[in-house]
């Protein structure tokens, strides 16, 4: 059928559309019949058949051992550098700081064109940092050029074309010159930063991808042609970005926001945390969903899950809520076993986002209290 | 005089009217529509096939069971019993008598990659390990590699008089601002973000709008006011209503905000 010469009535189309709509539930009705029988198992019931030992957590395994404090909103965003032990955060008080993690000196605090900022990234070799929000554009900043007059980091480059908010950017692995968002405007786009130009775009109106925001984006380490992306339209799906046209796979499953997706270590997986207040697992391969992770409250409420990542083996699994917990999940066991949270020194507010160092020695967390606080383990044991 | 035909006996003409021109645009978007689903259809049914020689998900689960178990995870609690050879021989050296070896016993190491605090009643405590520059108090030889968390205060004299930048005050913890610069105010007066010294803010802090709270001035907006997003300030005092109305605001709107959820069919309003 050629776009370029309608030939058929609009009775006509709408009745071809009508069939092709029928035909397509149709085979999505008989893909989930068959790939529900291929789930003979969830991870937890693998791992307790394996006979697998649940994680346990002493009092002082799990500590708070730095507490950053010096925004004046929100924390909305963080992420830490490859290396160097840097953090950038983003708050709602308009400004990006570069932390020292360790010493918890500020070393740039950047005043940002426009305040209402959602997302922030360090590039590979932490020679600068993106960010984004309201403003529909991602900034970048050399964090080694020269300061304004007024002493703040001049924008070094404007990446312009997103026609919604940017929810989360992210620079591809190894390479300062390219980052991908996700947007408003439902779509992903990867951007080559030197010329400012946007090299592909994953989804949008006549392509197949959300339909809905895009909340959260993620790309794989291992293979950095592949990235997921979460969205309002309670979908997860996966993009190759040498094929914009279609994303590579869709997953279903959760009955909310899909808020944070994140790529398990080995990059064959990846966990996403929603609105309904489940976080899940996926394989990319073969589109099973191997665990749903939900802890039922008293109150029979499941606080909605902001954001999550994997500690660096992938046996836990860290999810913000809104409600301020912070749960360490067994992800082998689907067990919660120990909630941050509820510890000494825990954040006052909800969590917003959470981010592991490079080495995997520390999470860091950030809040609506506007602290962000580094969570390491305590290591200190007695010697019999 | 010929008289005109009188024009009761004609048919009133309408009024000349243009034709609208033919929906092209609209019909081609259909057309576009269909030509996606026809894609879809041929993608699903190319899955469909394909499905059925997956792998089941136990499978699957293997694999990040395996995965999982053959990396080690500096976050994880340890309750290995195994005792490696460095460990045992500190055992074994600070089950001596102390003698003057005070400096030996009271030293940190490494074992199994954590340090680890030898506490024995027979042994005066040395100094603490510095172990912030990661090189041991004790024997030169010894590599400690801390976990670089377990960094003690920058402040040479106890830890309760350790600011938490990295300049020390002779002030207790309670009384260290917000930036590097040591205060002497406490924190419930407002220190100016950035600025070396400090003022004292009349209004308590539950009050302080962002930015607007110096100098004994208060930022107190009317009890009620109102703001089209996104101008809403962030003040802790202010209710913002908002009459947003666009689609592509988001939910995670600071202030006040309409946003659209997939599975919420109206548009709702978060309000700070």
């Amino acid at each position: 059928m050629s776009l370029s010469q309608p030939k058929m009535s609009v009775a006509e189309l709408k009745e071809r559309h009508l069939a092709a709509t029928d035909t397509l539930n149709n085979l999505k009705q008989r893909l989930n019949h068959t790939r529900r029988s291929l789930l003979d198992t969830d991870l937890a019931g693998y791992a307790r058949s394996q006979g697998k030992s649940p994680v346990t957590f002493g009092p002082t395994d799990l500590v708070c051992c730095r507490t950053l404090q010096g925004h004046t909103g929100k924390v909305y965003s963080l992420d830490w550098t490859s290396e160097r032990n840097r953090i950038v955060s983003a708050s709602q008080d308009g400004r990006l700081i570069v932390w020292n993690a360790l010493t918890r000196q500020k070393i740039h605090a950047i005043k940002l064109p426009c305040a209402w900022v959602m997302a922030t990234a360090f590039s590979p070799t932490g020679q600068s940092i993106t960010c984004g929000g309201l403003d529909s554009v991602c900034s970048i900043f050399n964090l080694n050029s020269a300061t304004d007059k007024d002493g703040n980091l001049p924008v070094s480059r404007t990446l312009c074309g997103h026609k919604g908010y940017i929810s989360s950017c992210q620079y591809v692995p190894d390479e300062d010159t390219h980052l991908i968002t996700g947007s408003g405007d439902q779509t992903c786009v990867l951007w080559d930063i030197t010329t400012g130009l946007k090299t592909s775009v994953f989804g949008g109106e006549f392509q197949s991808g959300h339909t809905a925001d895009v909340l959260s984006i993620s790309i794989n380490e291992s293979n950095s042609r592949m990235f997921a992306s979460g969205s309002c339209d309670t979908t997860a799906r996966l993009w190759d970005t040498r094929m914009a046209s279609r994303a590579v796979r869709t997953f279903h499953g959760h009955e909310g926001d899909v808020n944070s997706v994140k790529l398990f270590p080995d990059g064959n997986r990846f966990g996403t945390g929603s609105e309904d207040g489940t976080c899940r697992l996926f394989d990319i391969r073969t589109g099973h969903q191997l665990q749903v992770y939900c802890q039922k409250h008293s109150d029979n409420e499941t606080p909605p899950v902001t954001s999550i990542t994997f500690s660096i083996s992938g046996r836990l699994l860290f999810a913000g809520y809104t409600n301020g917990d912070c749960y360490v999940w067994d992800t082998l066991l689907a067990k919660v076993v120990l909630n941050l949270g509820s510890l000494q020194d825990s954040h006052e507010g909800r969590i917003s986002c959470l981010g592991l160092a490079a080495d995997g020695s520390a999470l860091c967390t950030g809040s609506w209290d506007t602290n962000l606080k580094i969570w390491a383990f305590g290591g200190h044991r007695r010697m019999i | 005089m010929a008289t005109a035909a009188s024009s009761s006996s004609l048919p009133s003409l309408p009024p000349p009217s243009p034709k609208s021109p033919p929906d092209l645009y609209g019909k081609r978007r259909d057309t576009a529509r269909l030509h996606m689903l026809d894609r879809e259809i041929t993608f699903l049914e190319v899955e469909l096939k394909n499905v059925e020689a997956l792998q089941p998900a136990s499978a699957c689960c293997k694999e990040v069971a395996d995965f999982v178990v053959a990396n080690s995870d500096p976050l994880l609690p340890s309750r290995s019993k195994k005792n490696h050879r460095s460990c045992r021989f500190w055992k074994w050296l600070c089950g001596l008598p102390c003698l003057n070896l005070s400096w030996i016993c009271c030293c940190c190491f490494c074992c199994e990659g954590f340090p680890v605090h030898l506490k024995l009643p027979s042994c005066h405590c040395c100094r603490p390990c510095s172990c912030c520059s990661c090189s041991c108090n004790c024997l030169p030889s010894i590599n400690c590699s801390l976990p670089k968390w377990l960094c003690c205060c920058l402040c040479p004299t106890s830890s309760s008089n350790c600011c938490k930048g990295s300049n020390c005050c002779s002030f207790s913890k309670s009384s260290c601002c917000k930036w590097s610069s040591c205060c002497s105010c406490s924190r419930s007066k407002c220190c100016k973000w950035r600025r070396r010294s400090c003022f004292s803010c009349s209004c308590p802090e539950s009050k302080c709008c962002q930015g607007s709270c110096g100098f004994g001035n208060c930022c107190i907006l009317p009890s009620s006011c109102s703001f089209q997003c996104p101008s809403c300030p962030s003040c802790c005092s202010c209710k913002c209503s908002c009459t947003c109305s666009c689609p592509s605001c988001p939910k995670v709107h600071p202030c006040c905000c309409c946003t659209k959820s997939f599975w919420r069919s109206a548009f709702c309003c978060f309000c700070c």
